[in-house]
C-alpha cells in the first residue's frame, strides 16, 4: 500500500497539515523573542531568589550551605507585623483609588468624546514626569514650613504647621497619588462599554439612581474594578520607595525591609529571598482565589 | 382606567425644538402610535412619558394625576425598549423580577407573578438562560414581560421591532396585539414603519417637525388624509394640484395640469368649501384608479384619462405602471388577475384609459410648498404633479 494520498479529501487534508505546521512554525518564531527574555531575565533570575532562600547568609554574599533559616525568621510575628503592615497599606490605597477612581471614571466615560480625550490626556500626564521628582514634589509641598503649611497658615485656617510629612498618612497620601491613575484607566475601559441605557431601563423599572448604581453599574464594571485593583494592589504591597521618602521608621514596610536585609551589612541575602517569596506566595493565593471567584461568576447559569 | 392628556407640550435642545405645542389625549386602554419620519419627535414624546426628559412647558397628565416633573421610578409608566436592554448581568428570571425586586414583593409573590408573566410571553422554559443566549425575539418577549410585570398604567414601546427581520416582525405584531388585548392596558407605541403603525394601532398620531400633523384611526388616516404630508407619508400616493373651474352641486371640477386640458371631477361633500379660480390639491391612491386599453363606458361619477404606459414594475403582490398622461405622470397599483380586461397583459408604449370613482379623488386644503415630484421633468409648469416613493422598501 503506497502512502500516497489518494482522494481529494485525504490531499486536502495533507495540504491543511502542512498549512497548520507552517503556522504554528510562524507564531513560534514570532513569540520566541519575547520569550527568550522572560526566562533569561524573569525566570531565571526567579529561580536563584528561590536557591538563595534556601542559604545561608556571609557577610557580603552567601555561603552554599542549605538552611531553613530564613523562612523559620520570615514567620517570627516581627516580620509578619510588617507584612500585614505592607497588605494594610495596599488594602487602603486599593479601596481608596476605587472611591476616587470609580466616579471620575464614570465623569469620563459619560463625557462627550472630544472632552473625553482631554480627560484622559489629563489622567495620564503625571506619567511623563518621573516618579522621584513626583514623590519630592510631595515632600516640598507637605513638609513642615512646606507649601501646605504657608497657606494654610497665612489663610488663617491653622495657628501651628501641620505635622503631615513622615507620618503614615502622608505614605497613603501619595500612595493614592500615584497609584489613581492605575485604577481609572481599567475602570474607564469598561465604563465607555457601558450602555447607560440599561440605566435608564432599571429607572424605569422602579430603581432610583442609588438603586440603579448599585444593582445595573457596579455588577456590570466588575472586571474593570477586580483589573484596577489588582494594578494598584499587586505593586502597593511591594512599595518600598514612598516609605522610604515620605514615611517614617517606626512604620516598615515590608518594602523596605527586604531593601535593608540586602543594603546593611552583615548581608543577608537568604532572608531577603525569603520575604520577597512569601510575599509572592501571599499574592499568588489572593490571585487565584480572585480568579475562582471571578471565573465562577462568568460560567454562572452558562453550563 | 385613566387616560393621558398632554398638554401644550413643548421640549427642545439646545435650540433645537423636537417637540412643538402639542396637545393631544390618550384613551384608556388604547393601541396609540406615533408615526414619523425620524427626527420628527415621537421619540422624545415618549421619553417626557417615561419620565426621561422634562418639557420646556407644557404638562403630561395621567388621569388627574400631573406626572410633568415625576422621576422616572416614580410613574407608573414602563418602558420597551429599542434595543430592548436587558441585563446581561441577569438571568431570564432575575431580569423580570427587577421591578418586583426593587419594590421589595415578597419572595413567594415574585415567583408567582415571574412564572405568570413567563408564560404569558411564552417563555416559561427559558427562565434561566442569560440574555446573550436567547434571540432577538425571545428578547424582545422578556422586555415585555419585565415591563408588564410592574402592573403599569401604560406601556411605551420605542420601535420595539426596529431590530427583528421582517418575518419575525410581522409575527411579534400579532403577538403584540394579542399581549395587549391580554393585560388591557394602554399601550403607546413609536414607530417609523407606517405598516406596523396601520395595522396594530386603535389611533395613529402622524408627526413632523415635532408638530402632529393628523390624528385618527388608520383607515381614516389613509382614506382622509388631511395634509399632503400624511398623504404621502402613509402609503403611496398620485398629489395633483389644478385650478378649480367649476362647482356644482354634486361635484367640483378641477382643470388636470397635465397640459392637455382634461378636467378632474371630485366628490363634492367636503368639508372644504372651494372656490372657482383658486388652486386645489388633490391625494389619489395609485390603488384606486383601473387600467383599461378600451374606453371606459361614460359614467357621471368616473373620471377618465387617456396615457402611455411608460414603465412596468412588477412587485409579486402587485404591479405598478407608471403611466404618462401628458405632463403628468400617474402611479397606478395593479393586481394580478388570471383574466384581464383585454386579452394579455398591458405592455411598454401602449395607450391605455385610466379611470376612478370622483369620491376617491380626495381634496386637500393644502398647496406643496416645495416640488415633491420625484422626477425632473422640462416643461411643466408650477403646477406640481407628484409620485411619492416610500423612505424605503
Amino acid at each position: 500500500m503506497s502512502k500516497e494520498p489518494r482522494t481529494d479529501w485525504q490531499r486536502q487534508q495533507k495540504q491543511l497539515s502542512k498549512q497548520q505546521k507552517s503556522r504554528n512554525l510562524a507564531s513560534w518564531a514570532l513569540t520566541a523573542p519575547a520569550l527568550l527574555w522572560l526566562i533569561v531575565f524573569f525566570l531565571v533570575p526567579y529561580l536563584i531568589v528561590v536557591i538563595y532562600s534556601f542559604l545561608t547568609p556571609d557577610i557580603y554574599d552567601v555561603k552554599f550551605e542549605f538552611s531553613m533559616d530564613a523562612y523559620r525568621q520570615a514567620f517570627n510575628p516581627d516580620y509578619l507585623r510588617t507584612l500585614f503592615q505592607s497588605f494594610k497599606l495596599a488594602t487602603f490605597t486599593t479601596l481608596l483609588c476605587l472611591l476616587l477612581g470609580f466616579p471620575v471614571a464614570y465623569f469620563i466615560a459619560r463625557a462627550k468624546d472630544k472632552t473625553k480625550n482631554t480627560l484622559l490626556v489629563f489622567i495620564i500626564i503625571p506619567f511623563w514626569t518621573n516618579l522621584i521628582i513626583r514623590i519630592f514634589s510631595w515632600r516640598i509641598f507637605l513638609a513642615y514650613n512646606g507649601v501646605l503649611n504657608d497657606v494654610l497658615m497665612n489663610i488663617g485656617l491653622i495657628s501651628q504647621p501641620l505635622e503631615i510629612m513622615r507620618t503614615d498618612m502622608a505614605v497613603i497620601l501619595v500612595m493614592v497619588y500615584v497609584y489613581l491613575p492605575y485604577m481609572i484607566l481599567p475602570l474607564y475601559s469598561v465604563l465607555e462599554k457601558l450602555d447607560f441605557t440599561l440605566l435608564q431601563a432599571a429607572m424605569d423599572l422602579g430603581a432610583s439612581e442609588v438603586k440603579a448604581f448599585f444593582s445595573i453599574t457596579l455588577p456590570l464594571s466588575i472586571e474593570g474594578i477586580f483589573a484596577g485593583s489588582l494594578l494598584v494592589f499587586i505593586p502597593a504591597l511591594g512599595a518600598y520607595l514612598i516609605p522610604q521618602l515620605v514615611g517614617n521608621q517606626r512604620t516598615l514596610y515590608l518594602g523596605q525591609v527586604i531593601t535593608y536585609k540586602i543594603k546593611n551589612i552583615p548581608r543577608n541575602w537568604p532572608m531577603a529571598s525569603a520575604l520577597s517569596l512569601t510575599l509572592l506566595f501571599f499574592v499568588a493565593i489572593m490571585l487565584i482565589l480572585l480568579f475562582t471567584l471571578y471565573r465562577h461568576r462568568r460560567n454562572r447559569g452558562h453550563a | 382606567m385613566e387616560e393621558i392628556r398632554i398638554e401644550h407640550v413643548t421640549k427642545d435642545f439646545d435650540g433645537f425644538v423636537a417637540v412643538n405645542d402639542v396637545s393631544l389625549t390618550i384613551h384608556s386602554g388604547e393601541l396609540f402610535s406615533f408615526l414619523g419620519p425620524s427626527g420628527c419627535g415621537k421619540t422624545t414624546l415618549l421619553r417626557m412619558i417615561a419620565g426621561f426628559e422634562t418639557p420646556r412647558s407644557g404638562r403630561i397628565m395621567i388621569g388627574s394625576a400631573d406626572i410633568t416633573d415625576i422621576p422616572p421610578y416614580k410613574r407608573q409608566v414602563n418602558t420597551i425598549f429599542q434595543n430592548y436592554s436587558l441585563f446581561p448581568h441577569m438571568s431570564v428570571y432575575d431580569n423580570v423580577a427587577f421591578g418586583l425586586r426593587i419594590r421589595k414583593t415578597p419572595k413567594a409573590e415574585i415567583k408567582d407573578r415571574v412564572e405568570e408573566m413567563l408564560s404569558l410571553v411564552k417563555m416559561a422554559d427559558q427562565a434561566s438562560k442569560y440574555p446573550d443566549q436567547i434571540s432577538g425575539g425571545q428578547k424582545q418577549r422578556i422586555a415585555i414581560a419585565r415591563a408588564l410585570i410592574n402592573k403599569p398604567k401604560v406601556l411605551l414601546l420605542d420601535e420595539p421591532l426596529a431590530a427583528l427581520d421582517l418575518k419575525l416582525r410581522q409575527h411579534m405584531l400579532i403577538e403584540l396585539m394579542n399581549i395587549h388585548d391580554a393585560v388591557g392596558i394602554t399601550f403607546i407605541y413609536v414607530t417609523h414603519d407606517q405598516g406596523e403603525a396601520m395595522s396594530i394601532s386603535d389611533r395613529v398620531a402622524v408627526m413632523n417637525h415635532g408638530k402632529i400633523i393628523q390624528a385618527g384611526p388608520p383607515d381614516d388616516i389613509y382614506e382622509r388624509p388631511k395634509s399632503i404630508f400624511s398623504a404621502y407619508f402613509i402609503g403611496e400616493t398620485n398629489l395633483i394640484t389644478g385650478e378649480v373651474t367649476a362647482i356644482e352641486d354634486d361635484y367640483i371640477q378641477l382643470k388636470c395640469p397635465d397640459g392637455t386640458g382634461n378636467f378632474l371631477e371630485l366628490d363634492s361633500t367636503y368639508n372644504i368649501k372651494p372656490e372657482v379660480g383658486k388652486e386645489l390639491t388633490v391625494s389619489l391612491r395609485p390603488e384606486k384608479i383601473a387600467l383599461s386599453r378600451s374606453k371606459p363606458r361614460m359614467q357621471d361619477d368616473i373620471n377618465m384619462l387617456k396615457g402611455t404606459i411608460e414603465d412596468i414594475l412588477y412587485l409579486g403582490t402587485h404591479t405598478q405602471y407608471i403611466v404618462r398622461v401628458g405632463l403628468l405622470k400617474f402611479r397606478v397599483f395593479s393586481q394580478h388577475k388570471r383574466v384581464y380586461f383585454d386579452d394579455k397583459a398591458l405592455d411598454w408604449e401602449e395607450s391605455v384609459w385610466l379611470f376612478w370613482h370622483d369620491s376617491d379623488t380626495w381634496l386637500i386644503d393644502e398647496i406643496p410648498e416645495h416640488d415633491i415630484s420625484d422626477s425632473a421633468e422640462g416643461g411643466v409648469s408650477h403646477y406640481q404633479r407628484s409620485v411619492k416613493r416610500p423612505a424605503q422598501i
